[in-house]
């Protein structure tokens, strides 16, 4: 979280107007979604990996890293598809364990590849904008779409102070490890309990703190800002468009040729 | 209490605090217990006190955060409001910037933190942007304006926090121990831009506990003590009172009591003013003394 949220500071693609990476990454994810065809998967992780990496200027070593986190997540959800353990050996492979196979059949195979493919295609959508867009610059894209006010003053407080805290938090860690608070097990468990108790209580002080911050500059209730806006590109518009045809078209043509594998 | 037909018409006088009590919630206690005090426009302001003298509890009430339990605050003569909009125009009036810049900056992007104030204040976002811009080049943060805020130093968050209370312009601003935990660079960068700031004719008070500081910098020294003003004075006079000094456990400025020991060893010019820096220093050295330096 950290680590996506430091990364995308230094995106070459930060400046691109944020409403256009939102539509390319929510369209783009919705057609992994409804074509749930391993191809199209292959496809887009293919296309988001080169913007993200190749455009972006994300190190690859990184990008896999950041990928390789859900993966894991996705390959043993998907294990349960791919592995059954009966008493009949199925058509793709069998193991013999006993009075038992450990088999699979092709069509869960089949199934878990486009599983798998989709999964981390949608993923890959998502890290495409989390690793080019700020913060700041998706809650300006929220707000163009009328999401609530409250909702995104919420987000906005939310998103700064998960730092602010994350540093106390880090902090009351270091000193107790100074006075040996991770001595044992007991004592870890003990010092980890009192530094969440603090942390919890130094965040409603810090509220209140930051609430008489906030309306010595004259604050009503509502947090008005300046808006963070790159303006949009036409090129940029047109490439987006141009590949989310194609990539439309091609999840109509699998659909129609009904395989969808 | 019945005050002259005069008061709060003196043009002078910005601010006025009469008999101000305050007592948190829960607290025995009072953090204000009858304080009273003047501050003249466009004054260098130094408020030292111990920790819990009331300070940071008086800057409150300055600009309406706190409203005081007994006693009022005049700003040019009238006492304060505490409708929505007489607090609008007092807010815009008097602004501080809080000690701790991670308790004051609430928004990830440097340029909106900064938008904050003037959007309030109804200015609008040519007019707004147009200050942002000019207040991050006057304190030289513009080259930061894009990245995070947790990403910044120590140093760049306080000058944000500068730069949050500056873009409104207010007539008094009050920095609460605006050096706190900065090194060297950032402190003479903070006290460069007060400097500034009071030379523009903007009313500055500051809370520090830095002697040598308020003694170089202010035109008037304020005691707090026990949530009363102990001592309203000149720092020259304030800070020759030993006694005073003594008494709420501060050290005289070293500058102060060089002074007066060269004066005491006859090594200063007759009838010399107590020199604020080392230069004036130099010029009050009586003329053997002088000729003689460069031999010592």
């Amino acid at each position: 979280m950290i680590l996506i949220d430091r990364l995308c500071y230094f995106s070459r693609l930060r400046y691109v107007n944020a409403g256009e990476k939102t539509a390319f990454s929510v369209l783009t994810l919705l057609a992994c979604i409804l074509s749930r065809s391993a191809m199209i998967g292959l496809f887009v992780l293919a296309a988001t990996g080169v913007l993200t990496v190749h455009k972006g200027g994300i190190p690859l070593a990184r990008y896999i890293k950041l990928l390789a986190a859900p993966g894991a997540f996705l390959l043993l959800g998907t294990s349960a598809i791919l592995i059954n353990v009966s008493r009949t050996p199925l058509d793709a492979f069998a193991l013999p364990a006993g009075p038992y196979y450990i088999t699979g059949s092709f069509e869960g195979l089949m199934q878990g590849q486009r599983l798998l493919l989709t999964a981390l295609a949608s993923v890959s959508c998502l890290y495409f904008l989390a690793l080019s867009t700020p913060m700041t610059d998706i809650l300006a894209v929220l707000k163009k779409l009328h999401v609530p006010a409250l909702v995104l003053e919420l987000m906005l407080l939310i998103y700064r102070f998960i730092f602010v805290m994350l540093s106390l938090a880090s902090d009351i860690t270091v000193s107790q490890h100074a006075r040996l608070g991770n001595f044992s097990l007991a004592s870890s468990r003990k010092s980890f309990v009192a530094m969440v108790s603090s942390v919890f209580i130094l965040s409603i002080r810090r509220s209140g703190e930051i609430f008489d911050a906030l309306e010595s500059r004259c604050y009503d209730g509502t947090l008005r800002v300046l808006p963070e806006d790159h303006p949009a590109k036409l090129s940029e518009i047109v490439g987006i468009a141009a590949f989310e045809l194609l990539l439309y078209l091609a999840v109509i043509f699998l659909k129609q040729s009904g395989g969808a594998r | 209490m019945k005050r002259p037909e005069n008061y709060g018409k003196d043009p002078d006088i910005l601010l006025e605090a009469d008999n101000l009590t305050y007592t948190y919630e829960g607290e025995s206690i009072p953090a204000l217990n009858g304080l009273s005090l003047t501050i003249k426009r466009g004054k260098k302001i130094a408020c030292m006190g111990a920790n819990g003298s009331g300070k940071s509890t008086f800057f409150l009430c300055c600009n309406g955060i706190h409203r005081p339990s007994s006693g009022t605050l005049y700003l040019n003569g009238r006492p304060f409001g505490y409708t929505k909009r007489e607090l609008l125009s007092l807010r815009r009036r008097v602004g501080i910037v809080f000690q701790d810049p991670d308790r004051q900056l609430f928004s990830a992007s440097v340029r909106q933190e900064i938008s904050f104030g003037p959007l309030n204040l109804g200015f609008s976002e040519e007019e707004t942007l147009k200050r942002v811009t000019a207040v991050m080049e006057k304190l030289g943060i513009t080259a930061f304006a894009h990245k995070p805020v947790h990403a910044l130093s120590g140093g760049q968050k306080k000058l944000v926090s500068i730069a949050d209370i500056l873009v409104m312009e207010p007539e008094l601003m009050i920095l609460d121990e605006p050096a706190a935990a900065l090194d060297p660079f950032y402190t003479e960068t903070v006290y460069r831009i007060i400097e500034d700031i009071t030379a523009q004719g903007v009313t500055v008070m500051t809370a520090t506990h830095d002697v040598n500081y308020a003694y170089r910098w202010a035109d008037e020294v304020i005691l707090f003590d026990e949530g009363r003003i102990l001592r309203q004075d000149k720092p020259v006079r304030l800070f020759s009172d030993d006694r005073l000094l003594a008494k709420v456990h501060l050290a005289p400025p070293m500058l102060l009591t060089l002074f007066r020991q060269l004066k005491s060893k006859g090594l200063i010019k007759e009838n010399a003013p107590a020199p604020r820096s080392i230069r004036e220093l130099n010029r009050c050295l009586a003329p053997t003394v002088s000729q003689n330096a460069p031999e010592a």
